[in-house]
């Protein structure tokens, strides 16, 4: 055995808690992820794309259980990877896209301290993407020979062609000004206007000289600055990952849920017109935050006929290079896969210390589909808590062998054997 | 695209065709191109009939909603959709409002559960689609009576859902008499348009949406993909007979033990419903496959749904069929029978006969959609035959009628709606509603407007007076110095409150309390003190404080468990046509196709003890000194002849296919049924009178008793048709002493029947 294929007990940790709960783990997808190749494969192609400076929209839809927020956790994995930045936040009553009552600002806060770099990917990476923006600009004006400042303000020109660039320049200019005077308090203030702390213009001026701040009305906008910005800091682009849109789904007045699905629209046709560049959405939603067409996105007229599946693409037809994703089940091969790397997991990659065979494996697939029923593990969210579930009474009580557990199937259907006598379900066809 | 689907669309406005395009439907279904067409160029009354799921609220509403965009028109609600039940109602609501909000066009919800300021707003501001049921409509009338006309002053179509669940019913009378007094109010006709689900004879129901109009014109649609697949079964199960030293309780017999295990093994994993006769079988039936669940440590997947239940309990279950992510199964009564949108429901499982041949046929319309044929599996109990069974059981009656119905319901055959009924409570109710509407009307206006021109037919002048008569007596009314019809003080009380609305009866009852959330309501009469044990929502309480004032009984989850009795029998009458399959099915010996194994021992079983007690040659045997008579005619026939008996001196009482006639020897009941037969002079108002209760309905107790006597024999006696039944039956008994007596003379040793 290699040491490669241990598992840091921190990772162990980390994954087993979050699997029991339920709740996707943060870090070691690469431990537990199966399947959905061709997703995934579709996904890295954007990834690329966004890195060569073009624009990508994805929804990731899916039921309750199914796996999206892990495919978002993998593919904001992946961005870092291809050293994108990722900002992440899910969509709550507080929380959304379009608002008059600070909550768009609110999500905007959330996606700002979630702001992830390779070399930080638990988020809080702003100072340090700033940073190397101003550091990339210090050895440049060296071998240039020039004012540091007016580096700064030539890479930054291209900023304030966009909506609201000029404040934003501004106050990455205010952030070179503390850097050069060792004025914490100016670096503090600029990072505190990036991430849209700002209650109130009169603070904001008073602190940077600045006549805008980040409001509901300009999140968008200050997205697609930053996504620029980070493209000139020396990164690939930015990755924007919202996730619970069904959010959006239950806000109970039809006139907030629009203005929300406005915004999606203004994504949506930046994105495909391809005027925003080195910039990824990620949306991840239940079917009916899409399909429903009382409340859900459907209900908005434009984006349907934009967002509207290919006719083409039905059963086993697959495309995946719409805007659409939908997250189709795992197969009970994935499945199987799956509970194995969970075992394994759960045994610290140590294949002495595995608690069930993979006779077990089977045993345990049967008992959910048969005794429990086929409908509740059609998500991989049940399947797993009931595994590690499973996992956590065979550890802890040493004496018991997992047939003992799970043989209580064979038990019931021997006993179903008994009344096999009235067990004659044949129906007979008739026509009216 | 076919000439009609693209004439039809083109009849549409403009915004509805978009509204259509958007939902991406691939295109409009038979029913509603026809019915676009009827509804956009034509006057006459109209009757959709589709299964359920096929579109016909959309087919009535799209060229309704047409129309409203179409035409200006001033302020008044524009077009009101009646249904029976504020489910069905609050279903439709989220269905219309999303059509209606892009067109523009309010809808608006009345019912008991609709706050009082949303009535205010449309009571100030009337327009757009009102959705309400009868009793709401009734409300209107009594309480905003001098508004009636105004509030509906540009109404021009009136949709009434589930028609055939109003049909024959007190309620549908009083539907009948409110669309009616609404013509009145406007002075002119509005058009009517029934959905009815029920597959079958649609006649019934183009009679009865303007039955009482002798120049109405219906225009029937009518879906053409008749010819459905459907998937049935019957199933028997052998009860053991009941003992006087069982202490065992009915819900602990094996044979029910059996039906719930096999409910529990075939249904479990999908979305199904299993109807039961009473409320009392859904709580045992709910409570059985809920230990199965926890026994067999699974999630549980069975939930009761009865009308006792709260609607917090009920709409969850409800939500939860809809949801579909869950599989759930419903145990229910007729309550959700009716059209509420469930999602797709795989099966349909009735326990015991079911109460018609129409009901069931609804119930199986529940099941199978999205591609899939209905499927009905029928469990029927019937008792193991021993020394002391009575010979008319031994004929396992129950299995063989539901075998009989299902045969029925594939012809396709439903009972006949009655609509001959006289409906005196119903009268009542209305006239009163009609007095407090006006604050006072002249009796031959009142008269002309309910009875001549309207609904009650039946009542004629004379009736009518008499029954003022009476009501003056009890104080419901007062006759002013110039004849005015005013509410007298007991008149008064009773409109008054908020029961008066409905037609039917509403018994007083205890609500059900748990931990301060409403579970439902228990009947007055139960006997239940604190400590005892009950179920209620398929689950085990005990009883932990009992509120006579407030009439509130605190619960506390508990394990063990009394059935709560309820009331209500469920039972319909059973019609002569199943009766004469019945007979017909004894007397075949194919085999039954839809049988299980149990179910055809079972129905052999019963055919060899028709031949073995002779009843293929005779409808009178002998039992003990009793005799027993088999008519294999209809309950009301049967009541008939029972009640002729009763007047002749001879004690006789209907049991199942037969009568009993008490110590009676069939020689004697013979030559009765013969004076019966032969008696020009019997007048159902003479044996109704011989009825001691015949108080059924609400307002029962005002009606004197010849009108009473005339609505009972409508109701429930059958005179000239007893007579047939009667003389066919002496006919066959005389024919078989013939042929016995010519046996003995031959020398034959068969075994002489009487």
């Amino acid at each position: 055995m290699t040491v490669i294929d241990t598992i840091r007990p921190k990772h162990r940790e980390a994954i087993l808690q979050s699997l029991r709960a339920g709740v996707v783990p943060r870090i070691g997808h690469q431990h537990i992820q199966v399947g959905r190749a061709n997703e995934v494969t579709a996904l890295l192609r954007d990834l690329v794309s966004i890195a060569d400076g073009g624009a990508v929209v994805r929804f990731i839809i899916g039921p309750y259980g199914s796996g999206k927020t892990f495919f978002l956790f993998l593919v904001r994995a992946m961005a870092l990877d291809k050293n994108l930045v990722a900002v992440q936040a899910d969509l709550n009553p507080d929380r959304r896209l379009h608002a008059s009552g600070g909550q768009a600002r609110s999500l905007y806060n959330e996606l700002l301290r979630n702001i992830a770099t390779r070399s930080k990917p638990d988020g809080g990476a702003l100072p340090s993407i700033v940073e190397k923006f101003v550091s990339t600009a210090l050895s440049d004006a060296r071998t240039r020979g020039v004012e540091v400042e007016v580096v700064i303000r030539e890479r930054l020109v291209s900023l304030s062609e966009l909506v609201g660039g000029y404040d934003f320049a501004e106050v990455i200019a205010a952030y070179w000004r503390g850097h050069d005077t060792a004025n914490e308090e100016l670096k503090t203030a600029a990072l505190r206007w990036l991430r849209g702390e700002f209650a109130t213009r009169t603070d904001a001026r008073a602190a940077l000289g600045v006549r805008s701040i980040v409001d509901d009305n300009n999140v968008y906008d200050q997205l697609k600055l930053l996504s620029r910005f980070v493209r000139i800091a020396g990164y690939g682009g930015l990755l924007v990952c919202l996730d619970e849109m069904v959010n959006i789904y239950k806000l109970a007045s039809a006139q907030a849920r629009n203005s929300n699905y406005e915004q999606i629209l203004r994504i949506v046709n930046d994105t495909l017109q391809g005027s925003s560049a080195g910039l990824g959405f990620l949306f991840g939603g239940t079917p009916e935050f899409l399909f429903d067409t009382r409340r859900g996105v459907y209900s908005y007229t434009a984006l349907q006929s934009r967002l509207s599946e290919n006719r083409f693409a039905t059963d086993s037809l697959v495309d995946y290079s719409g805007p659409v994703l939908r997250l189709s089940n795992l197969t009970k091969e994935d499945l199987y896969v799956l509970l194995r790397n969970v075992r394994n997991v759960y045994a610290s990659g140590n294949p002495a210390a595995y608690l069930v065979p993979d006779e077990g494996l089977e045993a345990f697939m049967l008992h959910c589909s048969e005794k429990i029923g086929d409908a509740y593990f059609q998500t991989p969210r049940n399947t797993i808590r009931e595994f590690v579930g499973l996992l956590a009474v065979l550890e802890q009580n040493p004496d018991t062998s997992w047939r003992e557990i799970l043989g209580s199937v064979d038990i019931a259907s021997d006993r179903d054997g008994d009344l096999k006598m009235d067990d004659e379900d044949e129906l007979t066809s008739f026509r009216i | 695209m076919s000439d009609l689907e693209r004439a039809s669309f083109d009849l549409l406005h403009e915004k509805v065709q978009r509204w259509i395009w958007n939902r991406g439907w691939p295109g409009l279904r038979d029913i509603q191109q026809e019915s676009i067409v009827a509804v956009l160029s034509g006057a006459s009354d109209i009757i959709i009939s589709a299964a359920t799921a096929s579109g016909k609220t959309e087919a009535a509403f799209l060229p309704i909603c047409s129309r409203l965009v179409t035409e200006n028109a001033g302020q008044g609600i524009r077009a009101v959709y009646v249904g029976p039940l504020k489910a069905l109602i609050n279903d439709q609501w989220s269905r219309l409002d999303e059509l209606c909000e892009q067109l523009d066009i309010p809808v608006h919800r009345w019912h008991g559960d609709v706050s009082s300021s949303a009535k205010q707003r449309l009571l100030r501001n009337p327009s757009g689609v009102l959705l309400i049921t009868p009793e709401s409509l009734e409300a209107i009338f009594v309480r905003h009576g001098s508004d009636v006309a105004r509030l509906f002053a540009e109404t021009h179509d009136v949709v009434v859902d589930e028609l055939h669940s109003f049909i024959g019913a007190e309620r549908g009378m009083q539907l009948l008499s409110l669309l009616h007094r609404l013509d009145f109010a406007l002075k002119r006709r509005i058009r009517r348009i029934g959905l009815s689900a029920t597959l079958g004879d649609t006649r019934v129901a183009a009679d009865f949406l303007r039955a009482y109009d002798d120049q109405r014109d219906v225009r029937m649609i009518t879906s053409a993909g008749g010819d459905q697949e459907v998937l049935l079964q019957v199933r028997g199960y052998r009860q053991r007979p009941p003992r006087e030293e069982d202490q065992q309780p009915e819900e602990e017999e094996e044979s029910v033990r059996s039906i719930a295990a096999h409910l529990f093994r075939t249904l479990r994993g999908s979305n199904n419903l299993i109807f039961a006769n009473r409320r009392q079988v859904v709580e045992w039936l709910a409570d059985l496959l809920a230990r199965i669940s926890e026994a067999e440590r699974v999630p549980l997947e069975f939930y009761a749904h009865h009308g006792s239940l709260s609607r917090e309990l009920r709409t969850d279950v409800e939500a939860m069929l809809k949801d579909g992510t869950r599989p759930t199964t419903a145990v229910c009564t007729s309550t959700l029978e009716m059209g509420i949108d469930i999602g797709a429901v795989k099966s349909v499982a009735q326990i015991g006969p079911p109460p018609s041949v129409a009901a069931m046929r609804q119930r199986l319309g529940r099941s199978g959609r999205r591609g899939s044929p209905p499927v009905l599996r029928a469990y029927i109990r019937e008792q193991e035959i021993d020394a002391r069974t009575p010979p008319h059981f031994t004929l396992h009656p129950a299995l063989v009628q539901t075998i009989a119905m299902v045969e029925l319901l594939l012809e396709p055959w439903n009972e006949p709606n009655d609509v001959a009924t006289m409906h005196p409570s119903t009268f009542v109710q209305q006239l009163m509603s009609l007095i407090a509407q006006h604050g006072g009307i002249y009796p031959d206006r009142a008269w002309y407007l309910l009875c001549a021109a309207g609904p009650f037919r039946r009542i004629d002048a004379a009736a009518f007076e008499r029954i003022v008569s009476g009501l003056v007596v009890h104080k419901i009314v007062e006759r002013a110095i110039n004849g005015l019809l005013l509410l007298g003080a007991e008149g008064e009380r009773l409109v008054d409150h908020y029961t008066f609305y409905t037609a039917f009866i509403t018994s007083e009852e205890y609500r059900l309390v748990s931990d301060g959330r409403t579970l439902g309501t228990l009947p007055v009469r139960t006997p239940l003190s604190p400590g005892s044990f009950l179920i209620f929502g398929g689950r085990r309480w005990c009883v932990t404080a009992v509120d006579e004032r407030q009439h509130v009984i605190d619960l506390a989850p508990s394990k063990g468990g009394r059935l709560p009795p309820f009331e209500g029998h469920g039972f319909g009458d059973v019609d002569d046509r199943v009766r004469t399959m019945m007979l017909a099915i004894y007397r075949a010996t194919t085999p039954c196709a839809f049988a299980d194994p149990v179910a055809a021992g079972l129905l052999a079983e019963g055919r060899d003890n028709f031949r073995r007690l002779g009843l293929d040659e005779t409808c009178v045997i002998p039992h003990g000194t009793d005799t027993l008579l088999f008519p294999w005619c209809g309950d009301r026939v049967m009541n008939t002849i029972v009640r002729a008996l009763g007047a002749c001196g001879v004690k006789a009482s209907a049991e199942d296919v037969a009568i009993l006639v008490d110590d009676v020897s069939p020689v004697d009941t013979i030559a009765h049924l013969t004076a019966i037969a032969a008696d020009d002079s019997l007048d159902p108002h003479t044996l109704a009178a011989t009825v001691s209760n015949k108080q059924e309905d609400k307002y029962d107790g005002y009606v004197d008793d010849e009108t009473l006597n005339a609505a009972y024999a409508a109701r429930r006696l059958d005179v000239p048709r007893a007579r047939m039944v009667l003389t066919r039956m002496i006919g066959e008994f005389d024919e078989n002493c013939r042929r016995s007596v010519a046996a003995v003379s031959n020398g034959s040793n068969k075994v002489q029947p009487v």
